[in-house]
């Protein structure tokens, strides 16, 4: 009833093409960005932080960046762990490597490797489509994960073969490392989430996005229209990867803190491509749905079944398992298109709510 | 468009296109044999012949998509014997085709959008941002495809996905994406197939205005044959991959050859 855009004119095409054309979605938005930034801060304790509110946001913007490959460009990508191991272990020689370096600077020049490495593993999508592509980047994935553990120049040849996060600091402030504050490294998280979020957000509404969307949806009309297929391609594994490598990164400095390469074995790479499946693919909204699904939901069951129905730990972890799935299934039947697409009906309908039409 | 006294004949300009003994097979079949034929400017020429004569063949030769095993094909006057799609569509050939080829996941508006993509210069950083130049540039054309979108009649379906538009206005939206090129020579690949006679009156209408507002060239395939010969200026007609008639549509009509082969009876 208060979810309407009558009265709401538009007299220019900037208006209409916003990403939030109706006021509320903006209040909204607003709202939510204000809960985040301030109110989460300054209430949640030390548990949600770590073991919640971080590994969401982590995952939410390696979702993001799968999506861009995947949901907006349609090439199907497995190397998701590969690449986030790329930029973690890039991000572990930057500042370990150089100390002073700014914290933003180490984390864009951990994404560009990973986006080169993108951007190599890419070069057969120009040949191969759907599954065959999926498993072209199971390469990549095994490739890289081998190779970082194999090289010790990769993790300085720290004995245990792990990598651990530097203490680095930022505006004063220590963001990396085991003595920094949960609050700050989760802001961190939400920061480059929300810039994230938006540039992907416009680069899908301009030109590059709809190419990518083009080359997904009919790649021979794409062509004769004028987009070059591999340079398309190949942007898409560049930028793809770019956040990715970011948010494996963060899954490293952030969430982790010490990792070993098994941290990023196919295992994430599947987990990855589930969230864009059930967020929703070619939505950004999806990507974060998506994650917050599986990263909130088992949380949430386990607490219900030990906390609320006193169960054991080990078979409440049983459970949680097949309610998962069900849910994954129960999902994916009510709508294919993801839970992006289940909000956007949702909305549509309040829209006209209370009346039917 | 013939001769109903009230719109004047029209002057079509030079040779815009010269296809010079195109031979095209796919291992032992022959698809196309020897075939040459001119597109003159501001022309529009009409490609028939019965089901698997070689029609797309044809145009996939001329868009690129096919590289003809002989022949040369000339347009604007430079001769080319391959070309990548992409060239095709740099130098002003825009197509539609046959089963539409719209983009599924988006809404007419961006589908006409992409059509505009070679004109779009500003680099993905800049629009990652969406402010100054990409802003003005992306504003730019929208109102581009907007000026299209009013030309075509479907102001109302400009947000909707086009997977779900009925058969007739996808066929539209997609003439639209070709508009949006600005192209010089437009290749439609039956453009009326599969319509009702409302829809066929309304897509020649669209046809011909573009031809005669934008001096668009047009090359179309078409089966209806009342069609083609009320609006095109010029005939090819292909049987089996050579050609057997190429003139005007009144001379096309009544030439032997193409009755036999295809019209089977006179249409009087």
């Amino acid at each position: 009833m208060f979810y309407r855009e009558a009265g709401q004119f538009k007299t220019g095409y900037a208006a209409d093409q916003a990403i939030f054309p109706i006021l509320q979605d903006r209040l909204f938005v607003i709202a939510v960005l204000a809960f985040a930034f301030v109110v989460v801060p300054l209430t949640a304790n030390d548990y949600w932080f770590q073991a919640i509110l971080t590994p969401f946001l982590v995952y939410a913007l390696t979702a993001l960046g799968l999506n861009i490959l995947t949901g907006y460009a349609g090439q199907i990508s497995l190397g998701t762990g590969g690449f986030m191991a790329v930029g973690a272990y890039s991000f572990y020689k930057l500042t370990t490597g150089f100390p002073e370096m700014n914290l933003i600077v180490a984390f864009l020049i951990a994404g560009c490797f990973s986006a080169a490495v993108g951007v190599v593993f890419g070069l057969p999508s120009l040949r191969i489509k759907g599954f065959y592509l999926a498993v072209a980047t199971l390469a990549a994935q095994f490739f890289l994960v081998w190779l970082f553990n194999k090289v010790g120049w990769f993790y300085n040849y720290n004995p245990s073969g792990t990598i651990d996060a530097p203490p680095r600091e930022m505006f004063g402030v220590l963001v990396t490392g085991a003595a920094a504050k949960p609050a700050v490294k989760y802001l961190a998280a939400l920061s480059m989430l929300t810039v994230f979020a938006l540039l992907t957000k416009n680069l899908v509404r301009s030109a590059v996005g709809r190419s990518w969307m083009a080359i997904r949806d009919m790649d021979i009309a794409a062509e004769i229209i004028g987009i070059r297929p591999l340079r398309t391609k190949l942007l898409a594994f560049a930028i793809s990867s770019f956040v990715v490598g970011i948010a494996g990164a963060e899954l490293f400095a952030l969430h982790l803190g010490s990792v070993e390469t098994i941290a990023f074995d196919v295992t994430l790479s599947f987990n990855i491509l589930f969230m864009i499946i059930i967020g929703g693919l070619g939505s950004v909204m999806g990507s974060i749905m998506g994650a917050a699904f599986l990263v909130l939901m088992p949380i949430a069951l386990t607490n219900l079944l030990v906390g609320g129905f006193g169960m054991q730990a080990t078979s409440a972890k049983h459970l949680e398992f097949m309610v998962l799935g069900a849910l994954i299934i129960f999902f994916l039947i009510v709508e294919p298109h993801g839970l992006a697409r289940l909000w956007q009906i949702a909305k549509d309908k309040l829209r006209l709510w209370p009346f039917p039409h | 468009m013939a001769a109903n006294g009230l719109i004047p004949q029209k002057k079509e300009g030079g040779v815009l296109l010269k296809a010079e003994d195109i031979s095209l097979s796919f291992g032992g079949v022959k698809a196309l044999s020897n075939v040459s034929f001119e597109v003159h400017e501001h022309q529009v020429l009409a490609i028939i012949g019965p089901n698997g004569a070689g029609k797309s063949s044809m145009l996939n030769c001329i868009n690129g998509f096919y590289h003809p095993q002989e022949g040369r094909i000339t347009y604007k006057g430079v001769t080319r014997k391959q070309m990548k799609p992409h060239d095709a569509a740099a130098q002003g050939i825009a197509r539609t085709f046959q089963n539409i080829a719209l983009f599924k996941g988006m809404n007419t508006l961006d589908n006409i959008m992409t059509g505009r993509n070679l004109k779009m210069k500003r680099n993905f950083l800049l629009q990652a941002l969406y402010l100054g130049p990409a802003l003005k540039e992306e504003l730019e054309h929208r109102e581009f495809v907007e000026n299209i979108i009013d030309f075509l009649e479907i102001e109302h379906i400009r947000k909707t996905p086009v997977g779900k538009l009925p058969y007739g206005l996808q066929k539209r939206v997609e003439l639209g994406r070709a508009l949006a090129a600005e192209p010089d020579m437009l290749l439609l690949d039956e453009p009326m197939a599969g319509m009702n006679l409302e829809e066929k009156q309304d897509m020649c209408r669209y046809i011909l205005d573009v031809n005669d507002e934008f001096g668009t060239t047009i090359v179309l395939i078409e089966h209806d044959m009342g069609v083609v010969m009320d609006i095109s200026d010029h005939v090819v007609v292909l049987d089996y991959g050579r050609k057997i008639a190429d003139g005007p549509p009144e001379e096309v009509r009544t030439n032997q050859d193409v009755i036999d082969a295809y019209l089977g009876v006179s249409h009087d």
